[in-house]
């Protein structure tokens, strides 16, 4: 069992949280959704699997490069 | 009595120059995942096209005046041909003393080697397969004396930048002066896990600076490529760096006095692919997948995108429209909502340059709120960059076309018309413009009448919605201040008809393009 990290893409900050931990992801399903830019940025999962661990709270800012989840692949 | 004796010595030398470094050498090389620089072109040309030039060059080892050995020289080159059209090529070869420069009479490769003067003279692409570090303190040992910096120097290479397309492929380590050669090229590319570029490597960095640090970190695709953009695209393996050098080269021409080569397209130019009316969602802050978008509108699968992975603001592609080539630049709402950062402006800049020089046209495909805002843009010269990025292109002449997706604002919405040329904009009905957009813009231009009113935040709204009425394009195409809007189904077909009605004035305006003054 391989666990992966989500990384931000983007610098913004975390406006809505759709997934949490527990639940099981499909590809291109949105963990949660980011706002920058006034855009709002949904971060997906690359590929199937589940979410173990939220790595922000909603409102939190958060910058590029940055982990914000894990998930098991 | 024959020639034959000469004949067998020929091939007795040029059976050492296909030996390269030796069994053990290449062996060693291959399990470091790479290719020796012949299996390379081998793989990269059409089979038995490769007639190279120099084979005898080496050092020779005599016995009583018979020949025993010869050392080969490391670079390997000659004139080739991909998919059927003639190239100048060479590489280093790694497995003779790491693919060192070599004191022979005339350079083969390198800087001022005897390629670049092939793809010169005539007129042709070069393509540069790099593994090498350059020179070698050791040299001085040799020489008696050090050289001084531009002996032989990058003069070549930055003629043929405004001539012939330029293409490097990293295949191996590359410091000094190979990994200059790998940027001065319109494109390159490298290969993920076995190549390295730096300016100087981790023993130099670690000396300098103290930093102890592996190479793979230090100039891996990881930095190269997906940081830095020092390189345009990554390849999994050695063929498939080969395979993209071949895609990019079969949309440039063989010079800047040819037009890119046009095919015969398969997908009807008035295909109209219906997910383009629904592709923009209602609600403007939400996102959409610019590269589907980009890929409904041009010719089936022929996008191929430069940079995929830096700068990932905005969307660099050459493709085709009904045959023709035209380069894609196409903002990505995904990233900083299509805000230009430093990084973008670069990638733009670079690829409306690459463009104008060998005659492609651009089609713009515009949804930008502006320049990237805050204090890390400012920090890293976003205004400087991004003006940049405008100047050249209100410095291009290649034609342009603009199709307003969704935002367009400020400098950088600027950036993507045709000032110099048609000024032809076109837009689709999610489009908006304008200086700055409503939110934001209103709250500053409208300060004190909302400072001074009983609810200063009822009052904002109410002006930002009194704006919003004034926002249609299609008010603006009334006043034929945008040329027209369309169905976004219309979109290819629309396009396709400018791009082949200007096909007669860019066969009327081919060679160098010349660029006075200096960009910011």
């Amino acid at each position: 069992m391989a666990t992966k990290e989500v990384k931000s893409e983007i610098t913004g900050a975390v406006w809505k949280i759709v997934k949490q931990p527990g639940d099981l992801l499909g590809e291109e399903d949105a963990i949660m959704i980011l706002e920058s830019m006034k855009m709002e940025i949904p971060v997906l999962a690359e590929c199937t699997g589940k979410l173990l661990e939220l790595k922000v709270k909603e409102n939190e800012p958060v910058a590029e490069g940055q982990v914000l989840a894990v998930v098991e692949v | 009595m024959s020639w034959k004796p000469e004949a067998d010595d020929l091939a007795a030398r040029r059976a050492f120059a296909d030996a390269l470094g030796g069994p053990e050498a290449i062996d060693k090389h291959h399990a470091q995942g790479r290719l020796t620089v012949r299996e390379r072109i081998a793989g990269l040309t059409d089979a038995g096209s490769f007639q190279e030039v120099g084979k005898l060059t080496g050092k020779g080892a005599y016995v009583d005046g018979q020949l025993r050995k010869v050392v080969p020289a490391p670079y390997v080159m000659g004139l080739a041909k991909i998919d059927g059209r003639p190239v100048a090529i060479g590489g280093e070869d790694f497995t003779v003393r790491g693919g060192t420069s070599w004191g022979s009479d005339r350079r083969k490769g390198g800087q001022g080697g005897f390629v670049e003067d092939l793809a010169h003279e005539y007129r042709i692409p070069l393509v540069n397969l790099i593994d090498g570090a350059g020179g070698s303190v050791a040299s001085a040992t040799r020489r008696g004396y050090t050289v001084f910096p531009g002996v032989h120097g990058f003069e070549r290479s930055v003629q043929l930048m405004a001539e012939v397309p330029v293409v490097s492929a990293v295949m191996g380590t590359a410091a000094g002066g190979p990994a200059g050669r790998a940027i001065l090229a319109h494109w390159s590319v490298m290969v993920k896990g076995t190549s390295q570029v730096f300016a100087a490597g981790p023993p130099v960095v670690e000396r300098s600076l103290g930093q102890k640090i592996d190479k793979e970190a230090l100039g891996g695709a990881g930095i190269a490529v997906d940081t830095a953009g020092t390189i345009d695209n990554a390849a999994d393996d050695e063929p498939g760096a080969f395979a993209m050098i071949r895609r990019y080269l079969s949309y440039m021409p063989r010079n800047v006095w040819e037009l890119p080569p046009a095919v015969k397209s398969d997908d009807p130019p008035d295909r109209a692919d219906e997910g383009l009316l629904t592709i923009v969602p209602r609600e403007r802050r939400q996102p959409y997948n610019m590269r589907k978008l980009v890929a409904m509108i041009v010719d089936r699968d022929s996008a191929f995108e430069i940079q995929p992975t830096c700068g990932r603001a905005v969307i660099t592609s050459l493709a085709r429209l009904n045959g023709y080539v035209v380069g894609i630049i196409a903002n990505n709402p995904m990233v900083n909502g299509g805000a230009m950062d430093v990084k973008a402006a670069r990638k733009q800049a670079h690829f409306i340059q690459l463009c104008d020089t060998f005659h492609i046209p651009i089609v713009f495909l515009v949804d930008v709120p502006g320049f990237m805002v805050g204090l890390a843009a400012e920090q890293a010269a976003t205004l400087r960059e991004g003006m940049r990025a405008v100047y050249v292109a209100l410095q291009a002449t290649v034609p342009m076309l603009t199709c307003v997706i969704r935002k367009c604002y400020g400098m950088a919405g600027m950036g993507t018309t045709d000032k110099n040329g048609l000024d032809f904009k076109i837009a689709w009905p999610s489009a908006e413009w304008g200086s700055l957009p409503v939110e934001g813009g209103a709250a500053a231009a409208f300060k004190r009448e909302i400072e001074n009113a009983p609810d200063p935040a009822a009052r904002l709204k109410e002006i930002e919605a009194d704006l919003r009425k004034l926002a249609s394009p299609l008010l603006t195409a009334e006043a034929f201040a945008v040329e027209d809007i369309i169905d976004p189904r219309e979109t290819r077909a629309y396009l396709c008809r400018f791009v082949e009605a200007m096909q007669g004035r860019l066969a009327t305006t081919l060679g160098p393009k010349l660029r006075a003054g200096v960009p910011p």
